[in-house]
């Protein structure tokens, strides 16, 4: 009996250990339900758009980049397909033996292609993976050939952009790079669209560009499609038209070739930039292909900056090709007449210092066409003295100088045109008179661009300022106000003395009527004469060129610019004669029969 | 007493009336729920399983019949040779079985496998039973909790050259129930604990390196998002994106669309998640619930120690099963193989729970007679 009690006794205990086991039980089973409260009630629509992108594939399909021509509709910038690798991992059976395989294909380390993988993987976790670039039509045809086997691997032929004239027209049209942090945090851009960078390429992005269109597929695990949605097309970008005459272009940049410089060649009636040459020059196929970090470094590292556009980025002293400006506002604020002569003796004191000419003996009496035709510096430090640093800022403006010229190439520098107040503001010392002797013949701290020295010679031969551009026509021209036709036809005839019989015959084309003007910028102040063959190659002085042609009926304007070239006569008026006979054999009507 | 046969057959229509049938009936529904969800997830693939399923259910449904029928008391005196069989099966199977998903756990009968491991875990919970009945004292002294611990630790060594970790595991549960209800000194509770610890870390260099992997991804799911993360990481999309009501039956785009591995046996509940959504989670988990509950009733008004400990074990194997499965469907607890009882396609655990269930049952059927 008391057994059966104990029994009993015991049986209770038990059954309540039981119960507090189940209570736990049940404990355990509602933090279970609370759980999935939290990951489907509460954060299910994270989890659904996770499985939405799981099983929808979205295919970018590239809408196709503008494609550039040249004004007779030759094509600088165009699309050519290129071949990319992409690899889904779920689709692979092995994926270290898919690895092995690519890898003996591309000739390149599996181990690289797995840390390609893993870090795509990490990113986008369920696109597949693009694990190399560029692959060679035999490299295509042997992972066409295994496709049966190698389900994972996918040919996705994407656009890649291809200038066929390379460093030609690398600084007109600049080049594609893949789109930074900054474009990317925009919106408008994804991670590896490329972007324009410099030049056209970057000016008109958004009409090249276009818009791209996507294919949504549905897939299963290994990434199969099993149904499809129509797809978007895409929206090609715009092709663009420039008013860059390729002949010219090249012309002007193989001209170039040997020197540091830049060639602006323009049409002085509209503003239409037919050449814009910069050397030296980069080849933009480089970065559309993904710049390699040796390539890059070349390029960055290079003392002579190759990507520097120094037809509209390089700043320097106009030297004597500021000289028709002075003649002009000498004229204009009659100072000066035609007629007035200045007796040069190879020097002349101005405010207690001796200022020499370029020539030791000097010119005799000098007037404005005898001055302009032989460069006399003694005669223009008159004019200067006359005019006053006031008056010449005033007359460089209304060239455009000093300011940007509105091109439509992104980069443009506005240069420096100095007064008394920019002295004051910036250098905080007051503007000395002798440095109005010196801008006079353009030294000093006057610093303009070959564009706009284009600009401005392009306004000496119509009498307007036309905007320089590529493309469209921003703005109609400006008429320079307040200065006669007599003058400017003085200034020309003085301008064509100068390459019929002056300082710049170098650039004399037989038939045609050039009018241009040479100028050397000093780099080092020289106090004795020295040769510029006898100079090292930083301290030489910078060679200029501006001129224009046909006098009568201008059409083409050409300056060029000759870092550390030495003379503007014997460096850079010879490449401005080039332009001209590639100009005429265009235009063969120019020409006019030489005198028997 | 003697009683006469008429007596005792009123006796016994009164008596099957009193038995928790409500636990039987759950475990049906729970079935059917279970061949639907199935079927949902062999939809994508090259086998159906519905048929199958069933065909397990019924077979399931013929063990529970057996099992219900046999008297507990007279099939605990057989126990020690019915464990002596289950331990040679466990050994067989480790030269003759054959082996899928890494374990060679399984023996080909006609085109069916078994797991004689399923067939061993109700033996050993017979012989434990058994043993911790017979035994007097308020508590469990030492030698007693060794001795116990002996009946268990052997078919966990067979089942770890199998190697089948889950089915290891299962044991536990089992063995910990059983002595915690049987009566366990707060000091022995401390020092098991403490050599849980210490098997634990011996556990893990004993272990092999896949299965240290998944329980290295399961506490860091991004360790390795090609590999072990992989199903986890699927698994959760799936439930998640079920919602509160679900994606619709056979519309589950993670289960349809094959992102889920292992959809139709230890991943089912992530099926019915996506499918169903958490309406369909809690349904479930609520039918989990009330079998558990029933269980445990039936343990807590069993009228003898013998009745008492079997459903305690079958109890705690039943909730192990169910809170480790639908724990690891959520990222709660590490994959390791563990189906969930009723609803995973598969045979030999279906045919466990039927004869588990059969066997609570014939406990609550003889709580007065066997006294």
């Amino acid at each position: 009996m008391a057994s059966i009690v104990r029994t009993r006794e015991r049986l209770e205990t038990m059954a309540t250990r039981v119960r507090v086991v189940s209570v736990l039980v049940g404990i355990a089973l509602a933090a279970i339900a609370g759980t999935y409260w939290w990951v489907q009630g509460l954060h299910g629509p994270e989890y659904r758009e996770l499985a939405d992108n799981n099983r929808l594939r979205r295919f970018p399909i590239r809408a196709p980049r503008g494609i550039v021509f040249d004004r007779a509709g030759r094509p600088l910038a165009e699309n050519v397909p290129s071949y990319n690798l992409l690899l889904e991992p779920d689709a692979s059976n092995d994926v270290q033996k898919s690895l092995a395989f690519a890898g003996a294909i591309l000739e390149t380390d599996p181990e690289q292609l797995h840390r390609l993988l893993v870090a795509h993987r990490r990113e986008r976790p369920v696109d597949p993976a693009l694990v190399a670039e560029n692959l060679t039509l035999a490299q295509v045809a042997r992972f066409e050939l295994a496709a049966l086997e190698h389900p994972e691997f996918e040919i996705d032929v994407q656009q890649l952009r291809l200038y066929r004239h390379r460093e030609q027209t690398a600084h007109v049209l600049g080049y594609l790079a893949e789109a930074g942090p900054q474009e990317l945090q925009s919106g408008e851009y994804e991670r590896g669209d490329m972007i324009g960078r410099r030049g056209i390429e970057s000016q008109f992005e958004r009409q090249l560009r276009g818009k791209d269109g996507d294919r949504v597929v549905v897939v299963d695990s290994r990434g199969r499609a099993v149904d499809e949605f129509p797809p978007v097309p895409p929206t090609p970008g715009t092709n663009l038209k420039l008013s860059i005459d390729l002949d010219l272009q090249q012309t002007a940049q193989r001209l170039l070739a040997d020197s540091v410089g830049a060639v602006v060649a323009l049409d002085p009636r509209d503003g239409q930039i037919l050449a814009l040459a910069s050397s030296p020059s980069y080849d933009p196929n480089l970065f559309a292909r993904r710049l390699r970090a040796d390539d890059w470094k070349r390029l960055a590292e290079n003392d002579l900056h190759p990507l520097q556009n120094r037809s509209l980025q390089n700043t320097q002293p106009p030297g004597s090709t500021f000289k028709p400006l002075i003649a002009l506002a000498g004229l204009t604020e009659h100072v000066i007449d035609p007629n007035t002569t200045f007796y040069c003796s190879g020097a002349a004191t101005f405010y207690g210092h001796s200022r020499r000419c370029w020539r030791p003996q000097g010119h005799g009496a000098v007037n404005l066409h005898a001055a302009i035709r032989n460069s006399c510096d003694v005669y223009f430090y008159n004019v200067g003295q006359r005019l006053g640093i006031e008056r010449i800022a005033r007359y460089a403006r209304l060239f455009g100088l000093g300011e940007l010229t509105g091109i439509d190439i992104p980069g443009e520098k506005p240069g420096l045109v100095p007064n008394e107040a920019w002295s004051r503001r910036v250098r905080k010392i007051p503007w000395y008179p002798g440095e109005t002797i010196s801008v006079a013949i353009g030294q000093g701290p006057i610093l303009l661009t070959p564009l706009q020295l284009a600009v401005m010679t392009g306004a000496i031969a119509t009498g307007r300022i036309e905007t320089p551009h590529l493309l469209e026509r921003p703005a109609p021209a400006r008429p320079i106000q307040g200065i006669s036709r007599a003058s400017f036809a003085a200034v020309r005839e003085g301008l064509q003395a100068v390459v019929d019989s002056g300082t710049g015959h170098a650039a004399f084309v037989p038939g045609l009527a050039i009018a241009g003007k040479t100028g050397t910028a000093q780099v080092v102040a020289q106090h004795v004469r020295t040769r510029a063959e006898d100079l090292s190659f930083e301290t030489r002085d910078h060679a200029w060129f501006i001129s224009f042609a046909p006098v009568e009926d201008p059409q083409l304007v050409v300056v060029v610019f000759i870092e550390h070239g030495g003379h503007g006569a014997s460096a850079a008026a010879p490449v401005a004669k080039g332009m001209y006979e590639e100009f005429l054999k265009k235009r063969p009507d120019l020409r006019v029969a030489p005198p028997a | 007493m003697l009683r006469l046969p008429e007596e005792a057959a009123t006796a016994g229509i009164g008596r099957l009336a009193s038995v928790r049938w409500s636990l039987l009936l759950v475990a049906l529904m729970l079935s059917v729920v279970g061949a639907a969800t199935v079927h949902s997830a062999s939809a994508a693939m090259p086998v159906e399983y519905l048929p199958r399923q069933l065909a397990w259910l019924g077979a399931g449904l013929l063990v529970f019949l057996v099992t219900f029928s046999l008297d507990y008391q007279r099939l605990a005196l057989l126990a020690l040779p019915f464990y002596g069989v289950a331990m040679g099966l466990l050994v067989l199977v480790l030269f003759f079985g054959q082996v899928r998903g890494g374990s060679r756990s399984w023996f080909a009968v006609g085109g069916f496998g078994i797991q004689p491991s399923e067939v061993a875990k109700v033996a050993t919970a017979i012989l434990l039973a058994q043993y911790l009945a017979g035994l007097e004292g308020e508590y469990l002294r030492l030698r007693e909790i060794l001795i116990a611990s002996g009946i268990v630790l052997l078919p966990i060594a067979l089942l770890y050259f199998e190697p089948d970790l889950g089915g290891a595991l299962m044991y536990v549960p089992l063995l910990v129930s059983m002595l915690l209800v049987a009566g366990i000194k707060k000091r022995y509770l401390v020092i098991a604990a403490a050599t849980a610890v210490v098997v634990g870390a011996l556990g893990w260099g004993l272990i092999h390196d896949y299965q240290r992997e998944r329980v290295l991804t399961f506490l860091n799911p991004s360790r390795d998002p090609l590999g072990a993360g992989y199903q986890v990481r699927q698994s959760k999309i799936a439930v998640g994106s079920g919602e509160l009501v679900g994606r619709g039956y056979m519309r589950g785009t993670q289960s349809q669309l094959r992102f889920l591995p292992a959809r139709h046996t230890d991943f089912i509940f992530a099926v019915l998640a996506e499918e169903w959504g958490f309406l369909g989670v809690a349904f479930v988990l609520f039918l989990y619930g009330s079998f558990l509950f029933g269980c445990a009733e039936v343990a807590a008004r069993a009228r003898d120690r013998l009745g008492m400990l079997l459903a305690v074990g079958f109890f705690a194997t039943f909730a192990f099963h169910v809170l480790w499965n639908t724990g690891m469907v959520v990222g709660l607890a590490p994959n390791s193989g563990i189906p969930l009882p009723f609803l995973s396609y598969g045979g030999s655990f279906m045919l466990f729970s039927f004869a588990a269930t059969g066997l609570v049952l014939g406990v609550d059927f003889r709580r007065y007679v066997n006294r």
